[in-house]
């Protein structure tokens, strides 16, 4: 088995009464690309947005490296520098251009110089084809290219994981294209990915592993192959044919 | 000089003023250099104060820390409450002299300040932490999601969003302080009011006298309003950009 970076142990999460996540456990490798699939509701956002960190878990643990990512808050930041995240509604800072959107982070996390900062900004802006927008505010632009620059900003800190929640659900279907495209480019470089997403035949074509979720558990998890030819789970058979139908 | 006696409202307005150039122009720049520092002093407070409301107790945190952080937030929590419940000229009274009377000698004009830096920051405090409540959750969490400390993501993120969607809110605390001013005359601060009390004494014109500080007063908000607006205007920043030819290769 190759390099475990992520694992998520035994993880619940419960709001008040309502438990969201029970007892989650996932080994992200190197190299994965983990599209986590399933009904609104079924805790795909919240299982992300606990590894992230943004939630936190009411039992369980995230092992980063077999080391325990702790509750003290300069453990979580130099974790989430390496776990990066994209967001449904792209989050790109709004008091700021482009550039300086993908330069923020670099400076004032890793302590790169204005140069190093610069030339990554400008390389990854390349990559998802935002260069020319540097000058640009994030309210200028249209949400597919926001969610490109935010592709791009996530990219400069050099993550060893990239989570992404719903990168597309907040576009229009023309721009759901161009961000795909994105991934897919990404997807090639060996970067982790872990992508919850609504694209069945993204995730289909994409990932190297599949994981459906319902009510809460992990219902299926296997290879797209598998998962979408010949689903074991009766859930995620219903699952899949509804969305066929529709 | 030679004054003609005045026969009119305005003539007497144009006489005392004139004639008492001196007290007006010096009661305008006291009240000026009150409102100035003490809207920046409490400015500065509010901001401490609003942040330091934000802050949260993560389950992460020492024992230390959290009790720490409760007692300063409850301490600077009753500061507000108690100074926006009772009025500033009473604040002012009970400042002025309890400092006389418990504490070092202290000069009119620095009790003067010294109120209307506690009376703005309680007002900022409120303000500020609206401000910072109205910037969208999701700015931060793109921030944190990077590392960012929570700090650095206020200082970096939240504040500068929240500082321009509070500048109405700061330009009317402003105008009001400078207003408010008027009320130091009760511990005997020099001000434009106190001006327009003794000048009106003299020759018992107490109606053209206030109406010259009136004018005053109205001339110096107007101003100040219009460099708001400008300020608010500039904030906004371009509405257009301009692409960066030298990198359109892969448009």
């Amino acid at each position: 088995m190759s390099d475990v970076i992520i694992s998520i142990r035994d993880l619940s999460k419960s709001f008040g009464d309502h438990e969201v996540l029970k007892k989650i456990d996932i080994d992200v490798c190197a190299g994965e690309i983990i599209c986590i699939v399933g009904s609104s509701g079924s805790g795909k956002s919240t299982l992300l947005r606990c590894i992230n960190k943004l939630e936190r878990q009411t039992s369980g643990k995230i092992l980063y490296h077999d080391q325990e990512v702790r509750d003290k808050q300069k453990e979580i930041n130099q974790y989430r520098s390496k776990v990066g995240m994209v967001f449904q509604s792209f989050n790109l800072f709004n008091n700021m251009t482009v550039l300086e959107n993908c330069m923020l982070c670099t400076r004032k996390v890793l302590h790169l110089s204005k140069e190093e900062a610069f030339s990554r900004a400008i390389s990854h802006l390349r990559e998802v084809g935002m260069a020319p927008y540097i000058n640009a505010k994030p309210a200028q632009l249209s949400g597919g290219q926001k969610q490109r620059v935010a592709i791009a900003r996530s990219l400069c800190m050099n993550p060893e994981v990239l989570l992404f929640d719903e990168p597309t659900s907040a576009l229009d279907p023309e721009m759901v294209g161009e961000v795909l495209n994105v991934m897919k480019e990404l997807a090639t470089t060996g970067l982790t990915m872990i992508i919850v997403t609504h694209e069945m035949a993204f995730a289909r074509d994409v990932s190297t592993r599949t994981i459906f979720m319902d009510n809460g558990y992990v219902a299926e998890d296997d290879k797209p192959s598998e998962l979408f030819t010949n689903p074991k789970n009766p859930r995620t058979r219903e699952f899949l044919k509804r969305y066929l139908a529709g | 000089m030679n004054f003609q006696t005045p026969n009119n409202t305005l003539e007497w307005m144009v006489f005392l003023a004139r004639k008492y150039s001196n007290m007006f122009i010096d009661g305008t720049w006291l009240t000026l250099y009150i409102a100035v520092i003490g809207t920046i002093l409490g400015f500065l407070l509010g901001y401490l104060i609003g942040i330091i409301e934000d802050i949260r107790i993560n389950p992460g945190d020492g024992v230390v820390r959290t009790v720490f952080i409760k007692l300063v937030k409850g301490i600077f929590g009753a500061y507000v409450e108690v100074f926006r419940d009772t009025p500033m000229i009473v604040q002012a009274m009970i400042v002025y002299y309890g400092i006389r009377q418990f504490g070092p000698e202290i000069t009119p004009v620095a009790a003067g300040i010294l109120v209307t830096v506690l009376n703005t920051g309680a007002y900022m405090a409120e303000t500020v932490r609206a401000g910072i409540g109205s910037i969208d959750q999701g700015q931060r969490e793109g921030a944190w999601a990077m590392g960012m400390s929570p700090f650095k993501t206020m200082l970096y993120v939240v504040l500068p969003q929240a500082f321009k969607n509070i500048i109405p809110e700061m330009a009317n605390l402003f105008l009001t302080n400078l207003k408010m001013t008027s009320v130091l005359n009760v511990i005997a601060v020099q001000e434009l009011f106190m001006a327009a009390k003794t000048v009106g004494g003299n020759y018992y014109k107490y109606f053209e006298s206030y109406l010259v500080i009136a004018v005053i007063y109205f001339v110096l908000c107007f101003l100040f309003n219009k460099v708001f607006i400008l300020l608010e205007k500039k904030m906004q920043g371009k509405t257009d950009y301009a692409l960066a030819v030298e990198y359109m290769d892969n448009l």
